[in-house]
C-alpha cells in the first residue's frame, strides 16, 4: 500500500492505495466546497434587487441555473460521503442481497422462545469469528448522527452564507446595516462550529481504526465464564484501554409530546485494561481475556418499551484523538440460580399451614 | 392488593396452591378463584390472567402468560361463582426484578365485568425467580424523587 498521495495512476476500480481518512475527509471537504460556492452565488445574485435583471435571455437566470446544480451536487455529494463512512462494500451488497431474500410468510409467524422477553440470537449469531465462535456487531452506529450533523451544517451554512452576501452587499454599497452583520456573526460562529464538529466526527469514525469483538459462545448464562479476544486497530500511541461488563437498564417514556429514554447503568466491572501502548497498522492490537456475568444477575429483558442490555464497551483515549467508546450486545439467559427460589425455614413452614383465601378488600378466610 | 370492601361490592378471592408466594421457572402455579356477594344476573364476564407488568420510569409494558375469560354460557346452570381452579406451567422468563429504573413483577389478575359497565379488578401478586434487587444509589434515587 502506497503510504505517499499519487498524482498519476492508474485507477484500480473503488480501491484506494492512499489513506482512508484522508480520502474520505478530501471527499467531504470537496463537496462541502461545491456546496457553498453554489450556495454563494445564488445569493450574491439573488440579494441584487434588480428586476430588470430576471428577464429571459443570457441573464441572471442562465447563472442561477448553473450555480443551483452545485448546490444540489455539494449537498447530495457531502451527504452520499458521510452514509458511506464505516460501511464497506461487501457489507451494502450483502444487506441488499439478504433484502431480498427475506421470507414474507416465515417471518410473521411467531415460535413460542424458550426464554420470552430475552431478545433474540438472529442479528449476533450469523457472523463467525476467527479466533473464537462469534463476532459480535456494534450497538450503535455512528450513521444516522453523521447524518444528522451533515444535514444540520449543510443547512445552517447555507443560511448564514445568504446572510453574510446580504450583509457584505450593504457595506460595499456603503449602506452599513450594522443590525443584519450582528445577527451574522453568530450565524458565522455557529456555521463554523458546525463544519468543525462534522469534521470531527468523520475523522473519529474513519480514523481511528476498528474494533473487534469476539466471543466463545452466545447467549451468556449467567454464572459461567466465557472466553473473549479484542482487536482494535489503526495507527495511534493508546494511553489507556478498557473492556468492561455492563448491565443498562433503558425506559422510554411520553412527556407531552416527547419521547424520552432513560438508561441507567447498573452493573460495571473492568474484564481487562492496559496503558500507555502503540498500535501500528501492520500490528492491530490484540488482547483475550474472561467474561463472567455474576450468578445473580438479572438476564437480558426486551419489552416494548422497557429493557434490561448486557454489553462489552470497548473505550480507549489515544493521543491526539477523542476518547472513543464502542459497545458490543451480549444477550444474557439466566443462571440456574435465580431461576430457583431461594426458600427460608419461615416460608416451609407458612407453605404447611391451610392455604389462606385473599379476599377483595376485606380479610382473609381460612378455605 | 387492590380491590375494596364495600358491602355491596362483589367479593373477589384467589388463592395459590400452598399459598406460596415464590415460584421458580418451570414450576406448576395452582390457582383457584371464587366470586361472592353478586347475584348470578349482573355477572357478564369473569376473566383470569397470569401475567408480568412493568413498572419505574418507562411506560409500563404487560404480557399475558395465561388467560380464560368465561361467560355465563361457559358455566353449569350460567353461574360463574363457584371456586374455579387452573393450573399452568411457568415460564423462563421474565423473572422478578427490582432494578434502578425498572420493575418487573408478576401476578395473578382477576377481573369481573359486571352489569352496567362496572369491572372489579383483584390481583395477587408472587416472585418469579429470585433476582436480587438492584442496590438503590442515594444520589440518583434523590434526583427520581425531584423529577
Amino acid at each position: 500500500m502506497a503510504r505517499l498521495f499519487r498524482f498519476l495512476e492508474k485507477k484500480r476500480g473503488t480501491r484506494r492505495t492512499g489513506s482512508n481518512l484522508a480520502g474520505s475527509v478530501g471527499e467531504a471537504l470537496f463537496f462541502a466546497a461545491i456546496f457553498l460556492l453554489g450556495v454563494g452565488v445564488i445569493a450574491s445574485l439573488i440579494s441584487l434587487h434588480d428586476p430588470a435583471a430576471y428577464g429571459f435571455g443570457l441573464g441572471r437566470w442562465l447563472i442561477i441555473m448553473v450555480a443551483a446544480p452545485f448546490t444540489v451536487l455539494g449537498s447530495a455529494g457531502l451527504i452520499w460521503t458521510v452514509l458511506r463512512i464505516g460501511v464497506s462494500v461487501e457489507r451494502r451488497s450483502a444487506m441488499a442481497q439478504t433484502a431480498t431474500e427475506i421470507d414474507a410468510l416465515s417471518d410473521v409467524i411467531p415460535a413460542r422462545p424458550e426464554y420470552p422477553t430475552i431478545p433474540d440470537l438472529e442479528g449476533l449469531k450469523n457472523s463467525p469469528g476467527i479466533e473464537l465462535s462469534y463476532r459480535l456487531p456494534r450497538t450503535e452506529t455512528p450513521a444516522w448522527r453523521l447524518l444528522a450533523a451533515t444535514i444540520f451544517t449543510l443547512a445552517w451554512n447555507a443560511v448564514a452564507c445568504v446572510l453574510t452576501v446580504i450583509a457584505v452587499r450593504t457595506h460595499v454599497a456603503r449602506e452599513s446595516d450594522w443590525y443584519l452583520t450582528a445577527v451574522v456573526l453568530p450565524f458565522l460562529a455557529i456555521g463554523g462550529w458546525s463544519i468543525y464538529y462534522l469534521l470531527r466526527l468523520i475523522v473519529v469514525h474513519t480514523g481511528m481504526g476498528p474494533t473487534t469483538v469476539e466471543v466463545s459462545d452466545l447467549p451468556l448464562e449467567a454464572g459461567r465464564e466465557y472466553r473473549a479476544s479484542v482487536w482494535q486497530q489503526g495507527h495511534i500511541r493508546v494511553f489507556k484501554f478498557e473492556v468492561c461488563l455492563i448491565c443498562e437498564e433503558e425506559a422510554t417514556y411520553h412527556q407531552g409530546t416527547d419521547c424520552r429514554t432513560e438508561v441507567r447503568e447498573v452493573f460495571r466491572r473492568a474484564v481487562f485494561e492496559q496503558t500507555d501502548f502503540l498500535i501500528e497498522p501492520s500490528q492491530p492490537f490484540q488482547c483475550s481475556f474472561f467474561v463472567a456475568v455474576p450468578a445473580d444477575a438479572m438476564h437480558s429483558f426486551q419489552g416494548p418499551h422497557n429493557s434490561v442490555h448486557w454489553r462489552l464497551v470497548v473505550r480507549g483515549s489515544a493521543e491526539g484523538w477523542p476518547e472513543f467508546r464502542r459497545a458490543f450486545p451480549l444477550v444474557v439467559y439466566p443462571s440456574t440460580q435465580t431461576l430457583q427460589v431461594q426458600v427460608s425455614s419461615e416460608q416451609r413452614r407458612q407453605a404447611m399451614t391451610p392455604p389462606l383465601r385473599v379476599v377483595a378488600g376485606g380479610a382473609g378466610v381460612r378455605a | 392488593m387492590t380491590g375494596t370492601s364495600l358491602q355491596d361490592e362483589p367479593l373477589l378471592s384467589i388463592c395459590l396452591g400452598g399459598n406460596r408466594k415464590q415460584y421458580a421457572a418451570g414450576d406448576e402455579l395452582i390457582c383457584e378463584y371464587q366470586i361472592d356477594a353478586i347475584d348470578t344476573s349482573d355477572m357478564q364476564a369473569v376473566e383470569a390472567s397470569v401475567l408480568w407488568i412493568t413498572e419505574g420510569k418507562g411506560e409500563e409494558d404487560l404480557g399475558v402468560h395465561y388467560f380464560e375469560r368465561r361467560l355465563p354460557a361457559d358455566a353449569e346452570d350460567g353461574d360463574l361463582r363457584p371456586l374455579r381452579r387452573f393450573k399452568i406451567y411457568l415460564p423462563n422468563s421474565p423473572l422478578t426484578y427490582d432494578g434502578a429504573i425498572l420493575r418487573i413483577r408478576w401476578c395473578v389478575r382477576l377481573r369481573l365485568f359486571a352489569r352496567r359497565g362496572k369491572e372489579y379488578v383483584l390481583e395477587y401478586p408472587f416472585t418469579l425467580g429470585s433476582v436480587p434487587a438492584v442496590p438503590v444509589d442515594p444520589a440518583s434515587a434523590a434526583a427520581d424523587d425531584d423529577e
